[in-house]
């Protein structure tokens, strides 16, 4: 190599050097910072610390917890809050990076609007409705709280409401829920949803066999099998038919 | 230029080189299809690992490690170097964030070429100049008349012999700029 081209080398080299300690932003930040932290762009160590990366101490600084959702950095009231109630009052600790990243082309790799409720207080994590409000269909209007005993922390679907307690959904009846919950109501149904059950069919199957009070179809039939009944107040009837002993056909 | 050289030197030059690009682009859209995005973000590691490992050979051509057989260690520095580059072009990916690893990324992929220069063109052209020159000279052609036979591919040589001194060079600068990124890595990234 010649000495002319290691003097050039050398020149270019200190020139970039240069310009990335008076333009970190651009020659070494992954990306645009949002716009709240744009006045930051050059200054890394305002929130990083060197070699440990982005230190939650240093967000504190300027984002007290205590302020969160309520006061902005400037003390000035949150005008339009992303969440309905304040939270971050109600967290076990500040560790600000479990959910929060800056620069653009981080941010892309982080899952975004995911939020583990487990860095909430135990008090405040059960009680759901501080934060959500609840769905305006029917089945939710009328429940007040113990979300989790069919919605998990993780996610709002699938839920774990166990639609087997009062009827399975076998390969028969995989179907869209309004096909027996018609308007979103899921306090009511109806079995004649599809063309398998019309209401004249079902009328004559159970006069024939003496039975008058057919309205509330699951009631004795908690699945596709037409055999399976289960009356209630008694005990399985097993394998029969309509009011007939299997022993009788 | 004559057909031989085309077919038998270019051709399969460039079908490597496009080979590296087609692979970075298949290898790009995977990683995105199957959303592994992260496992892109970490094959700078493997790849600059595979790249400083592959100048095993450079020392040994130099002289400064005498162990090994020379065939073998070129053969794992074209290897690793290819692999290693395919591993950092899928680690910038096509996202644009900052100015010094594009930079490091565009001398990695300069000095790539110029290394598949070495391999596939200058040696082989080289000789088939020559060769050219023999086979005219023995049909009894002038010495004018065989250096006008033989301009294009001369002058493609020659080009291709400058192209190569740019190998060394650019890898220092590439090197530099890596070194650069990966330092900047260091001090702002939250390893744990």
């Amino acid at each position: 190599m010649s000495r002319t081209l290691k003097w050039i080398l050398a020149a270019n080299l200190i020139v970039l050097a240069i310009l990335a300690f008076v333009y970190p932003h651009l020659m070494v930040g992954p990306g645009k910072l949002i716009p709240g932290h744009a006045k930051l762009e050059s200054d890394c160590f305002a929130c990083h610390a060197a070699f440990t990366g982005a230190e939650s101490q240093r967000c504190v600084s300027c984002h007290k917890p205590e302020e969160i959702g309520k006061l902005t950095t400037t003390g000035l009231p949150v005008q339009n809050p992303l969440t309905s109630t304040p939270f971050h009052q109600k967290l076990i600790s500040s560790d600000c990076i479990a959910c929060h990243s800056d620069h653009a082309g981080v941010k892309r790799f982080r899952p975004t609007g995911q939020f583990n409720h487990r860095l909430l207080e135990k008090a405040t994590r059960d009680e759901c409705q501080g934060c959500h409000k609840s769905p305006k269909d029917s089945l939710h209007q009328q429940i007040t709280g113990n979300c989790s005993q069919c919605h998990s922390q993780d996610k709002w679907t699938p839920a774990t409401f166990d639609h087997a307690k009062y009827f399975e959904l076998d390969r028969d009846h995989n179907v869209k829920c309004a096909t027996c919950h018609v308007r979103d109501d899921y306090s009511r149904y109806t079995c004649y949803g599809c063309h398998e059950h019309s209401q004249q069919k079902i009328r004559r199957e159970h006069i024939e066999e003496g039975i008058r009070d057919f309205d509330n179809c699951v009631e004795c039939h908690k699945n596709a099998d037409e055999h399976d009944i289960r009356m209630p107040g008694r005990e399985r009837e097993g394998k029969r038919k309509h009011g007939r002993k299997q022993d009788d056909d | 230029m004559t057909n031989n050289l085309w077919r038998n030197h270019i051709l399969p030059f460039t079908l490597l080189v496009g080979l590296l690009g087609v692979a970075t682009l298949v290898g790009d859209y995977l990683l995105h299809r199957f959303n592994l995005v992260w496992i892109g973000r970490y094959l700078g590691i493997p790849g600059t690992l595979l790249i400083i490992g592959s100048l095993i050979y450079s020392l040994r051509k130099r002289k400064m490690i005498t162990s090994g057989n020379m065939k073998s260690w070129l053969s794992m520095h074209e290897v690793g170097t290819w692999l290693g580059s395919l591993m950092v072009l899928l680690h910038a990916g096509i996202h644009f964030n900052a100015i010094l690893p594009w930079l490091a990324t565009v001398a990695m992929g300069v000095n790539v070429i110029s290394g598949m220069v070495g391999k596939l063109l200058l040696g082989r052209s080289r000789e088939h100049v020559l060769g050219q020159r023999d086979h005219y000279q023995l049909r009894g052609m002038s010495k004018e008349d065989i250096e006008r036979a033989v301009f294009w591919d001369a002058v493609t040589l020659d080009a291709m012999t400058k192209w190569r001194k740019v190998h060394i060079p650019i890898f220092i600068v590439f090197a530099v700029l890596a070194l650069g990124h990966i330092i900047s890595i260091f001090l702002f990234w939250g390893w744990v």
